[in-house]
């Protein structure tokens, strides 16, 4: 059996895709499209699988790895901030050279050798698949392969035992309850209310957007903790900050215009300014 | 009964281990686990002793194969023992011997802190000695031999603060190193004639090797019983070696290790019947030492040195002995028993003095001490008069049937070699009566120490006394049971085999010429320090006097041939060393710890590099199984 | 043509219900369970260790970890004895579980060495006196809560309630579990999964040290990383080892290899491609000679031996090197011998560079563990002669070195564990200077080991080194036996560096105290001791043994 002319474009044209998606995983600058670039591989490689006739790897392909493991990669990746870029700057000498010429000697010397292996036929896919795909992978899994099949279990169980171990903070005191934190919180006299909930002054749905409080000023506290303490929060200024000032200031050109000559309320312009001043600093000293 | 051969070599050792390891929680008890695992050994040799008793003569060889060690074709490096006549012998001397002089020295020792170590250091002693006793091949012999030659080693320098004892460890483990080259090479030869180091084979095929090669052999065993056996011309250690605790000295270098040399003669005994030559070296040796010793005793006013010299003297005659072949092996043995436990008497005694004088050694200023040390006194006595050979005692026994035996050699060498053993008991009785006399008898001659106090003598506490006395019941007693019904010789002849010899001179013509000696030299004994007054600094004597206080210049000789020649040679050698061998070690060093630091510069802690050093590995891991293929 | 078109329509269209039916029963797999036994004890003893995890209290955890992994693996130690008694590492050899697992000599004497040697090392683990007491309680080498980040406040409070990490034993018995499979393997897809199946569990124990964190998580994810890139490797060559022979079973490749296989008929037209073989044989055999550390595979090894824990260290170059090395012969014994004159020259190449770079490294190395490490990388070249002999005295000779290598190795990093200063384990070889003046005992069992591994006569290691050098040189590798001699001469002079360091040189004012250990540590290192004496005084036995555990089952 030889390979149909159908089958040798598919391969050519989405080889072409898997191979760049696999550089676009190295080289990407963040991490976020590596795992796209990467994802985009699994699903050329699972067409691949479902063009040779393996049925059965070729959608778990899919919805296993694509599915299931690039998401939680994106999920993670979301988790740790989707601006987070890496520097691809080399700093030991010689290593990307010396890279580039391994991977490619090494490239050079399979594709020679397997080449080489004159497979220009290939034969017996029809009897692996005679009883249906799945029902022939499912022959070999239950009986030659039962004993590797059963091993993996243990691989299972330690990858969750290690997932506890490296990732599960047992807690080593008694939470405190509803009560007495807010019992701590009268004590201390700030925020006496519990924090505010995400939304309750949003002007903007993006979690790392900080709510702003009546007087246009951001409020850090709206932001989830973690993000605070990444320096994530969305440096809110520009547009919305000129809005507040438009709105106020045209209040106040409407309450001089009712009241001609009687004071002006200064105070609230005032702060709104200092404030701002303070937060662009504050964004770039983040 | 085999494994029981085994435990006679464990027993001391796992003491040893205990004390040497147990660390100071065992100071309080430590001295008497290494009496008890002494005893323990002592007890197991008897119950050996009683089993070998009840066979026939010509079954008492066990033997306990207990493994090998690094079988390769053609070479078979076998640990098994040997328990024969021979070995039973001193079995029972070692243990016997060596547990008595543990008991006494829980009392010699008793304010050293250092006593743990010390009993430590003796039951090592003890299971190495076994060992070189015990082993059926050359090679586990050696094992034990560098054993004994370590213990002797840590109880000659044991009070290592002192310099004198630290240098003459020192020097006896260089001399030492001499005789165990030539003990190492002989092994080799051995290996390399016979194919093998074990008694057994080695011994059976004596007849198919040449004359050359055995006489090669005999002669480098010869070099390793003179180095441990301090004869002519490796003599020179064993005087100094008395910087060690009396005990020690009693034990090792007077009662034991230094027989080691004869003991591996009579083993040897097979090799040596069919090389004559080396034979006749031997007893060339033995001769010499045989005088050599007795003149430096003579001439020695510390008292420890004098019976060196004397020990030197008598294991002379065990040499003498032994070269003699069949006809001397048995009296070799049976002088050396016998001279166990009077030597070891004799030093138990000396150590008695010592004990009760603050250490002094120097018999110029003891004197009168019999009526202060009226034990000491006996049991020094008694074994005196064995050394000297007095009719019915220990040495008459067995001093008397060596010179029989060198006259019973034959023709010119056992005319020779008689008269030589003949004067060596003239002089024996000269030193041993003067070292008496100077000790017992006379005046006191007492002066204070160094920090001004003044010795009050005092008889040693029982703990020393006891064994002391034991052994003098053996100086007195155990050449008269050997000699009843000729015991001994028809116990070790299976093993070493016994000929009669044609003696030229009548047994009784023998033993009035020895006796006529014996008188000659007491009564010039007497006149010299017994009836003059003896002086409390050694007058300068007589050239040959002042030679043997130097040794007979015998550090001299040392130092002039070889270490002056020594260091002219090692002076060219370490220009040579400096220049070429240096250059090329330091280059290759140098080579290795650059080459080092740069392949270690690879290291950096990068993963990607460590990646890329693997990938690159791969590649070229697969090129190269291409390429072997050809594809 | 047909077929494929038909290959192809199944894609969207499914037979007819009446064929479905007609699709035979699978046919139920025999599984020996009596001859997996001590296997699957193992991993009964390591899933019960993780529901003790799961449902005892904190304070009944480490008592009832400890007796589970001690029973459980002394259990399984006594099933392969009954096992090697019944003559299954002889006569009664044969491939179990379905062509999965090989129960023959070498398998049973490397998973008895294997079980041995993880019994050893949960002593270590279970160590809980070197430490100084913190807040009252006992602790030992591994961190309070893996989790908790290196230096913060929640690993002080960890630390303050008393955590440990308890789940150390039941990931031990996991990788112990995998060990065991791994040089029984007979087929490829066995040796994957028991390659991940030991490997997974390490990566997580060199995680969790309790002092110096930030290097112990650095030396994990380094381990993990090169190693996935590994097993990567080692697929790819399993891939291409099935494309050579149209089967993954040890025995059927061989028979492809010599040309004796019956060959399928569907696959006869593609299999026979040597190109095939030889790559994928050569990037499996990487995939195992990472695992053993043989240069130029060897660059994890210094900075994982340094960064992990020092028992798991101990456990690691002890019972590693045991299952790769046994997964080696294996490999290069059934799988490959056909074509060893293809793969003998390359291994001898290996070998070489192996031993050279190992000892020559080591020389400049100033701290304990990484010399150690290197010190491990020389002796894998040391072991590869033996193995390249394919004789049956290569296969004894590199089972008996492994036996001598594994607990010394053991005793020794368990010494390391002893000598501490305030910031845990002093490891810094300046600081080992004049031990031998402080603690006698201690240097002078250190340099036993050391001697033993610089090969001194009347050690372990001079029986091993003799037995696998002989090997290599009845084999034809004289010049390898040379090169092994030179490499080890260099290795001696720093071995016995450390040993003149320790005994000659003047104690440093502050230097580290050694803390006494609990008869737990104590076993470890006295049984090294034992060892190492033994196999060096009288190595008969255990050579006889090892010989006759020498035949593998095909």
């Amino acid at each position: 059996m030889t390979t149909s002319t159908g089958e040798a474009i598919q391969f050519w044209v989405l080889g072409i895709v898997a191979v760049l998606g696999a550089l676009g995983t190295v080289g990407m600058r963040k991490a976020v499209h590596s795992a796209l670039c990467l994802a985009g591989t699994m699903i050329v490689l699972a067409v691949f699988y479902l063009a040779q006739g393996a049925y059965f790897l070729g959608i778990v392909q899919i919805v296993v790895y694509t599915g299931a493991v690039m998401m939680l990669f994106l999920f993670v990746v979301m988790l740790v901030g989707i601006t987070a870029a890496d520097s691809l700057k080399e700093t030991i000498r010689g290593q990307r050279a010396a890279a580039v010429l391994c991977g490619i000697g090494f490239g050079i010397l399979l594709i020679a050798g397997i080449a080489n292996a004159s497979l220009h036929r290939f034969t017996g896919l029809a009897q692996a698949n005679a009883g249906g795909n799945v029902e022939g992978l499912a022959r070999l899994v239950f009986t030659t392969y039962v004993w590797a099949f059963e091993i993996t279990g243990a691989l299972l169980i330690t990858a969750a035992v290690g997932a506890m171990v490296l990732t599960h903070r047992e807690r080593t005191e008694r939470p405190a309850t509803q009560r007495e934190q807010s019992e701590a919180r009268v004590r201390e006299g700030r925020n006496v209310t519990p924090l505010p909930a995400p939304g309750v002054f949003a002007r903007h749905n993006a979690v790392d957007v900080p709510g702003l409080l009546p007087d246009g000023t951001p409020s850090e506290l709206t932001v989830n903790q973690t993000l605070r303490a990444r320096g994530q929060v969305r440096d809110v200024g520009g547009e919305q900050e000129r809005r507040v000032r438009k709105l106020e200031q045209r209040s106040d050109e409407y309450v001089e215009g009712v009241t001609e000559g009687e004071g002006a309320p200064e105070g609230g312009r005032d702060r709104s300014g200092d404030n701002d001043g303070a937060n662009h600093a504050e964004g770039a000293a983040k | 009964m085999d494994p029981l051969i085994g435990a006679l070599v464990g027993a001391p050792l796992l003491g040893a281990g205990i004390l040497l390891v147990g660390g100071r929680r065992l100071d309080r008890t430590g001295h008497w686990i290494g009496c008890l695992w002494a005893a323990v050994s002592f007890v197991i040799g008897v119950v050996l002793f009683a089993d070998l008793l009840s066979r026939s003569p010509a079954q008492r060889t066990l033997t306990s194969h207990l493994f090998t060690w690094v079988p390769v074709a053609g070479f078979q490096a076998d640990v098994g023992f040997q328990l024969d006549q021979l070995s039973m012998t001193f079995v029972l001397l070692i243990t016997g011997v060596g547990t008595l002089i543990h008991i006494y020295s829980v009392g010699y020792m008793e304010h050293d802190e250092n006593r743990r170590k010390f009993f430590g250091y003796l039951n090592l002693f003890l299971a190495a000695m076994l060992l070189l006793v015990l082993a059926d091949n050359y090679l586990l012999l050696y094992v034990g031999w560098e054993g004994v030659g370590l213990a002797s080693y840590l109880l000659i320098g044991f009070w290592q603060h002192k310099p004198s004892a630290a240098t003459a460890a020192k020097k006896a483990f260089l001399v030492n190193r001499v005789g165990d080259m030539g003990l190492s090479i002989a092994i080799m030869v051995m290996f390399t004639t016979f194919g093998s180091f074990a008694f057994r084979p080695v011994f059976a095929h004596v007849g198919d090797v040449s004359q050359g090669r055995l006489t090669t052999i005999g002669l480098l065993l010869l070099l390793a019983a003179c180095g441990k056996s301090a004869q002519v011309p490796l003599q020179s250690w064993l005087g100094d070696a008395m910087e060690g605790p009396t005990p020690v000295s009693a034990l090792i270098h007077a009662a034991t290790m230094v027989t080691a040399g004869v003991y591996l003669v009579v083993r040897s005994g097979a090799i040596f019947n069919a090389a004559p030559t080396a034979q006749l070296a031997v007893c060339v040796v033995g001769a010499v030492t045989l005088v050599f010793g007795a003149i430096v005793g003579c001439a020695k006013d510390d008292i420890k040195k004098a019976l060196a010299g004397s020990t030197m003297s008598q294991i002379g005659y065990m040499m003498l002995a032994a070269g003699l072949g069949p006809i001397g092996y048995v009296f070799a043995i049976m002088h050396l028993v016998t001279h166990g436990f009077f030597k070891a008497g004799l030093f138990l005694g000396a150590g008695s003095v010592m004990h009760g004088m603050n250490d002094e050694v120097d018999m110029r200023r003891f004197g009168a001490l019999r009526t202060y040390m009226p034990v000491t006194f006996v049991t020094f006595g008694l074994g005196y008069l064995a050394i000297i050979g007095f009719p019915g005692l220990s040495g008459y026994w067995s001093k008397d049937k060596i010179i029989e035996a060198a006259f019973a050699k034959g023709g010119t060498e056992g005319w020779t070699l008689g008269a030589v053993a003949l004067v060596g008991a003239g002089i024996t009785a000269f030193y041993m009566t003067r070292v008496m006399l100077m000790t017992f008898f006379g005046d006191k001659r007492w002066q204070p120490d160094a920090e001004g106090h003044e010795p009050h003598p005092h008889e040693s506490p029982k703990i020393m006394t006891i064994p002391m006395s034991i052994l003098a019941f053996g100086s007195v007693f155990a050449g008269g049971l050997f000699s009843i019904n000729s015991a001994f010789l028809k116990w070790l002849q299976p093993v070493t085999g016994h000929s009669d010899g044609h003696s030229p001179v009548a047994t009784w013509e023998i033993t009035v010429a020895t006796l006529v000696v014996l008188i000659l030299g007491v009564g010039l004994a007497w006149q010299s320090y017994g009836r003059q007054a003896v002086p409390a600094v050694a007058p300068r004597g007589s050239l040959l006097t002042r030679a043997a206080r130097r040794d007979l210049l015998q550090d001299d000789f040392n130092h002039v041939v070889l270490v002056r020649g020594g260091e002219h040679l090692t002076r060219s050698l370490v220009y040579l060393d400096h220049t070429v061998v240096d250059g090329a070690v330091n280059g290759t060093a140098a080579g290795v710890g650059g080459l080092s630091g740069r392949l270690r510069r690879l290291q950096n802690g990068f993963v990607r590099s460590y990646a890329v050093s693997m990938l690159g590995g791969t590649a070229v891991l697969v090129a190269a199984t291409l390429l072997m293929r050809g594809v | 043509m047909s077929a494929t078109a038909a290959a192809v329509h199944s894609l969207w269209t499914t037979r007819a219900l009446a064929d479905t039916a007609a699709t035979p029963a699978i046919p139920t797999p025999h599984i020996e369970y009596a001859q997996l036994s001590p296997v699957l004890i193992v991993f009964g003893a390591a899933v019960l260790g993780v529901l003790i995890e799961a449902f005892a209290p904190r304070a009944a955890r480490y008592a009832g970890q400890l007796a589970v992994s001690v029973v459980g693996l002394a259990a399984a130690f006594a099933a392969l004895v009954a096992l090697a008694a019944d003559g299954y590492a002889q006569g009664r050899s044969h491939v179990a579980a379905m062509g999965a697992v090989a129960v023959d000599g070498p398998a049973l004497f490397l998973q008895g060495t294997i079980v041995l040697i993880a019994l050893v090392a949960t002593f270590t683990f279970a160590e809980r006196r070197l430490d100084p007491v913190a807040h009252g309680n006992r602790v030992d080498s591994f961190a309070a809560q893996g989790s908790a980040v290196p230096g913060g406040e929640q690993e002080q409070k960890a630390v303050r309630a008393g955590f440990t990490t308890t789940e150390v034993f039941p990931l031990l018995l996991f990788a112990v579990a995998g060990m065991m499979i791994f040089p029984a393997a007979d087929d490829l897809l066995t040796l994957f999964v028991s390659l991940e199946v030991f490997s997974l569990p390490l990566y997580l124990l060199c995680a969790l040290a309790r002092r110096r964190r930030l290097m112990s998580q650095e030396a994990s994810v380094k381990y993990f990383l090169l190693g996935a890139f590994s097993s990567a490797i080692l697929l790819f060559g399993i891939a291409l080892l099935y494309g050579y022979a149209g089967t993954v079973s040890y025995g059927g490749i061989a028979d492809v290899v010599d040309g004796t296989a019956k060959l399928t008929p569907a696959l006869a037209n593609t299999t026979g491609n040597d190109a095939l073989l030889l790559i994928g044989g050569a990037m499996v055999v990487m995939g195992l000679l990472f695992k053993v550390a043989a240069v130029p595979f060897h660059m994890w090894t210094p900075d994982v031996y340094q960064g992990a824990p020092t028992p798991v260290t101990g456990f690691m170059a002890a019972a590693v090197k045991v299952a790769a090395f046994g997964a080696l012969l294996r490999l290069l014994y059934v799988v490959l011998p056909g074509m060893r004159w293809d793969w003998r020259p390359v291994m001898w190449g290996v070998a070489i560079v192996t031993m050279v770079v190992g000892a020559i490294i080591a020389v400049t190395q100033t701290d304990v563990k990484r010399l150690l490490a290197y010190s491990s990388i020389a002796h894998a070249g040391f072991l590869l002669t033996g193995v390249i002999a394919v004789s049956p005295s290569g296969v004894s000779s590199v089972l008996f070195y492994l036996v001598a290598y594994s607990f010394v190795t053991l005793g020794g990093f368990a010494v390391v564990t002893l000598v501490r200063d305030a910031g845990g384990e002093a490891t810094h070889l300046s600081k080992w200077a004049g031990l031998g003046r402080r603690s006698p005992l201690l240097a002078a069992v250190f340099a036993v080991f050391l001697l033993s591994f610089a090969g001194i006569p009347l050690t372990a290691g001079f029986s091993g080194k003799f037995a696998v050098f002989k090997a290599a040189a009845q084999g034809g590798a004289v010049p390898l036996v040379v090169v092994g001699v030179i490499s080890s001469a260099i290795a001696a002079f720093f071995y016995i560096r450390v040993i003149v360091m320790m005994f000659f040189q003047e104690p440093q004012p502050q230097g580290p105290t050694v803390a006494i250990p609990s008869p737990l540590t104590s076993t470890a290192i006295a049984l090294g001791v034992a060892v190492t004496l033994v196999l060096g005084v009288a190595p008969q036995y255990f050579l006889d043994l090892a010989g006759k555990a020498g035949v593998f089952v095909r």
